[in-house]
């Protein structure tokens, strides 16, 4: 019963005052920024970082784990009213919760964003405190090869993301894929497609190109239909899910916590993989799928608790191994050298307090976000009643900020114009842009282990059959493949042969 | 909100501090008179943050005005340090300046870079140089740069990982190759967290990375550390020998400081490399540094352009070697 | 035939691309297999991107019909019109020096230009306004500071709706100049100039 010791120790932690006050701080702020489009946690927390200096390790990391997850629910926020996608897990939430706010369901939307999102989170907080450092060694087994082929994988089925054509939505994966080309070669330090630019040397910025063609694109379409905006501001409907969706949606939260909290362990790519690994599951097993396109709730109760799962299970290569699987968590490692505390596999016994203290915090954290943002719906779904007359332009300006204030870098918002040009013209053309997306922050990851994995083993492309994992994960991919292409082609030749005949 | 009450609490006491002094200071019309950005050519988190946010404390309460920080990422640190080089030469705009920016970009991106590392920038001090040092996984079954070797020409060779293509550590694996005569197998990452995690993970035997990055697992355990590649060993780890004396010649530290925009006024350059020493004497940071695995720095202004001067000079001829080109 | 317009065109795109980038692409090293250089991953996505553009202009031949609504000439006119003064003002700006040639401002000049001149055209008011009022905000945030950009990109992208009353607009203009500056100056405390700077 060590555990339960264990989680005491951390509750008597975290429930003092002053960790409650500032894991309220860090939430709320967290949230706020989450609504922001553009601004993301790594700006904020290196803003604030030096505030932390002054205060004791396991507050400062409270706070910075509250900004953290408190994004990732405000995120989700704007994703479903305003189609504006901050990071690559809101992508995904924007197909159905956008759909959802425009069928005058944002409320439900919202609320089993939060709810699943909480449930997800308890889940994935005990996971990490029963078997963190077990997990650790699943995140270690995974070569370059069998990233490689989890990527891959990825890319396979981020084509189910479409809701037209699966030859056009797989060339918007490749077209991302060769998007995320643009910049320096990591494994030669090569500039590629940057034409001499040095704000493309670190490639297309996500936040431009998921602003332009998502939030920029959206306003336009939004005014060339008048009739559209109407009912998008007339109908709030009623804020509360009705029994038939709440009934929808557990299962769909159940699953989502299962591929979250796993994915969420691997570093680099895993929380990515996440939350549109669940959309990908609810579409093809799912009650509702039949209703995908068109604003399922499965749709965004599925990726939104898997995208919590993974936040919260992302935190085990950080404490067990002291590696950080992102930005977010690379500042937070920072802020702990700078308190003098060394992350890694002695933080357990050397700083019981911090440790057990974080991991109990992440569920009081969960919980106020819950408290702090149930009784906001209300307001948010409000702000869809204002005139859109009034809202584009404030949209606008706060994509416009956001932008600039990436890289406090004019550049970023030009680019931001010419992709809400691209993404106005792919909209028409019915090319859609979340598989793009996919496919621009996955490419990278899969080019630089596949080269890896080469590198290691000698030009051997066998690696990739004989490593179990990557076996297994490109046996599923081809099976997507076929089944996935086969109706289109027997469509397009029955269609061709009737031309004929 | 409670954002508000965030602030207040929180920022009320440096606050103050520092609205007193800088009342004094305008008063007196000389410089600082107002806030002072500096510009960290990389992502915020990465060592050169860590450092620049510790000085812009220290430098803040010394100078009595703020410091704000400020990334600006980018090209191989180079598009701060450019920003910086054409910034007005009046002490309000200081940078980072590093081995990236300094020493090796302008050798890899030759020709696209619009600044001369020299030429154009008032160096001001050294803050902090940090040895490298070559880790290797415990199972590796690498315990000296003579078994490193002695890997490296046999039939399979020697995989080397480092946080990234042109970057010191990798250009030390290509003189390590020179040295040993045979080419290493460089496996570049993006960054070190992911690099240090296959060397923990043994994908990777062997890591060439600067010491911040990898102090931790080497005090844990996780890895070993093999050689040290300063002129000296590391007061910190005094049983690891350095690359001398285990037969190869090779010294490298990487190292950053900060600078100015030339043209700086030199009374101004000059108080502001006596306030960073100062800062870099105080125990409480050198205990810091200590903890990151770095030595505080201790230049004149005079000496740090011309120890810039002399690592442009050596890593030239490097990069090219390596063959780090932009296209 | 039952021409997909849509699908043609999407293709036609896909393979336009893909082939800019294999051009571009060839100043890479494509390496071996063992040792892949920058040009091998780009080559393969691609080539893959250029294949299913290939599909996808042919299956659109048969799976229509799925037209694209007709420019009218007019149209057309100011596209084009705005591609060549756009283009045109950012070659300008970015000989006349100074101001316009610095840093980005040639870009911003052209694409202001480049978006306004079609936006007179009433059909294409949404889609180009927006562009040129998000791509003012640039140009002028960092001279004239955010108050100013804000102000300015509000006022110019009222115009693609019909229903905003001169009053109305002023009021959203100064509502966000305060919400802006209280989020994001006062408690963000992000980098970026205020007010015009002189």
């Amino acid at each position: 019963m060590d555990l339960i010791t264990n989680l005491g120790h951390g509750f008597a932690v975290a429930l003092t005052f002053n960790n409650l006050l500032f894991c309220l701080i860090g939430c709320v702020i967290g949230t706020a920024i989450g609504v922001l489009p553009g601004i993301g946690p790594v700006a904020t927390i290196s803003l604030l970082l030096p505030i932390t200096f002054g205060q004791p390790a396991t507050t400062a990391i409270i706070m910075l784990a509250g900004i953290y997850y408190g994004a990732q629910y405000g995120g989700s926020t704007t994703a479903i009213l305003l189609n504006l996608p901050g990071e690559v897990s809101s992508v995904v939430t924007t197909l159905e919760g956008y759909k959802m706010a425009r069928k005058g369901r944002a409320g439900a939307a919202l609320s089993i964003a939060a709810l699943g999102s909480f449930f997800a989170g308890t889940v994935a907080t005990i996971l990490v405190a029963a078997s963190g450092p077990l997990l650790t060694q699943v995140a270690l087994s995974f070569g370059p090869a069998d990233y490689f082929s989890l990527m891959f994988l990825g890319l396979v089925i981020s084509a189910v993301l479409a809701q037209g054509s699966v030859i056009k939505s797989i060339g918007m994966v490749a077209l991302g894929v060769s998007l995320g080309m643009v910049g320096t070669d990591v494994q030669t330090g090569q500039q590629r497609f940057t034409f001499g630019i040095p704000e493309l040397s670190d490639g297309v910025g996500f936040v431009s190109i998921a602003m332009g063609m998502f939030g920029i694109a959206e306003i336009i379409l939004n005014l060339e239909r008048p009739e559209a905006r109407s009912v998008m501001s007339g109908k709030v409907g009623s804020l509360m899910m009705t029994r038939e969706e709440f009934k929808r949606a557990v299962p769909a939260v159940l699953r989502g916590t299962v591929v979250g909290s796993l994915l969420g362990i691997l570093p680099g790519g895993g929380a990515a993989l996440s939350s549109f690994g669940s959309y990908m599951m609810e579409r093809k097993i799912s009650k509702g799928r039949h209703e995908f396109g068109t604003g399922a709730i499965e749709g965004v109760a599925g990726p939104e608790s898997a995208n919590n799962a993974a936040s919260q299970t992302s935190f085990i290569p950080l404490l067990t191994l002291g590696i950080p699987a992102n930005a977010v968590m690379a500042l937070m490692v920072g802020a702990l050298i700078i308190q003098g505390i060394q992350p890694g596999p002695r933080m357990v016994e050397a700083q019981p307090d911090l440790f057990w203290g974080l991991i109990a915090s992440m569920w009081v954290g969960n919980l106020m976000l819950l408290v702090i943002n149930l009784p906001m719906i209300g307001i948010w779904v409000k702000l869809l009643a204002v005139p859109y007359r009034h809202m584009y332009p404030s949209i606008m300006i706060f994509c416009a900020i956001g932008v600039y204030s990436l890289q406090n870098n004019v550049f970023d918002v030009y680019q931001t114009v010419v992709f809400g040009i691209f993404g106005y013209l792919c909209s028409k053309l019915r090319l859609e842009a979340a598989p793009m997306l996919i496919g621009f922050v996955l490419g990278p990851m899969m080019e630089e282990h596949l080269r890896r994995a080469m590198l290691l083993s000698r030009g051997d492309p066998m690696v990739f059959i004989e490593r179990p994992i990557s076996a297994v994960m490109l046996g599923i991919a081809a099976v997507a493949l076929v089944a996935m292409l086969l109706p289109n082609i027997r469509k397009g030749k029955d269609s061709a042969l009737q031309e004929g005949g | 909100m409670s954002w508000t009450l965030r602030r207040r609490s929180l920022l009320a006491g440096s606050a103050l501090a520092v609205a007193a002094a800088q009342q004094a200071r305008a008063q007196s019309g000389a410089w600082p008179s107002q806030p002072i950005r500096l510009v960290v050519p990389f992502a915020p988190g990465g060592t050169t943050d860590l450092v620049a946010r510790l000085l812009a404390a220290g430098l803040q309460e010394r100078l009595g005005v703020s410091l704000v920080v400020e990334n600006r990422a980018g090209a191989g640190a180079t598009v701060g340090s450019e920003m910086v080089a054409r910034a007005a030469p009046d002490g309000y705009t200081l940078v980072m300046s590093n081995i990236a920016s300094h020493a090796i970009s302008p050798a890899v991106y030759r020709g696209r870079i619009r600044y001369d590392a020299v030429t154009d920038f008032a160096h001001v001090a050294l803050v902090v140089s940090n040895p490298t040092v070559w880790v290797a996984n415990p199972r590796a079954g690498i315990r000296t740069l003579a078994d490193a070797a002695a890997r490296a020409r046999s039939a399979s060779g020697l995989d080397v990982a480092t946080s990234g293509a042109g970057s010191s550590n990798h250009l030390m694996v290509v003189r390590m190759g020179q040295l040993v005569g045979r080419e290493l197998n460089h496996i570049p990452f993006r960054g070190a967290g992911p690099a240090m995690q296959a060397v923990i993970a043994g994908q990777v035997p062997m890591m060439s990375d600067s010491l911040p990055s990898s102090v931790n697992h080497i005090r844990q355990g996780s890895v070993i550390a093999v050689a040290m590649a300063s002129a000296q060993r590391h007061p910190a780890f005094p049983d690891v020998p350095t690359f001398r004396e285990q037969g190869f010649d090779l010294a490298s530290d990487s190292w950053f400081g900060l600078s100015a925009p030339a043209g700086t006024p030199p009374a101004v350059v000059e108080r502001l490399n006596r306030e960073t020493r100062a800062v870099l004497a105080d125990p409480a940071i050198r205990a810091r540094f200590a903890e990151l695995g770095g030595t505080p720095g201790d230049m004149t202004a005079e000496g740090y352009g011309e120890f810039v001067r002399r690592e442009v000079a050596l890593w030239a001829p490097l990069v090219q070697a390596s063959g780090a080109t932009p296209d | 035939m039952k021409l997909n317009t849509k699908d043609i065109i999407s293709g036609a795109i896909l393979i336009a691309i893909a082939v800019v980038g294999l051009w571009l692409n060839m100043d890479h090293n494509m390496g071996s297999a063992r040792r892949m250089g920058p040009g091998y991953m780009p080559f393969l996505a691609l080539a893959i991107l250029g294949g299913l553009g290939a599909l996808a202009l042919f299956f659109g031949l048969f799976n229509g019909p799925d037209p694209l609504a007709r420019w009218t000439s007019q149209e057309i006119i100011f596209l084009i019109g705005g591609a060549v003064a756009g283009t045109a003002a950012g070659l300008v700006a970015a000989r006349m020096g100074g101001w316009p040639a610095a840093g980005w401002n040639s870009l911003g000049i052209g694409l202001f230009v480049g978006c306004l001149v079609p936006s007179i055209v009433k059909s294409w008011r949404p889609l180009f306004l927006i562009s040129a009022a998000f791509s003012l905000f640039g140009l002028i945030l960092e001279p004239l500071g955010l108050m100013a950009a804000i102000a300015l990109s509000v006022i110019l992208s009222a115009f693609a709706d019909e229903t905003h009353k001169p009053v109305g607009v002023v009021g959203l203009v100064a509502f966000l100049c305060v919400l802006c500056y209280a989020v994001f100056i006062y408690e963000l405390d992000i980098r970026v100039p205020v007010w015009p700077q002189f």
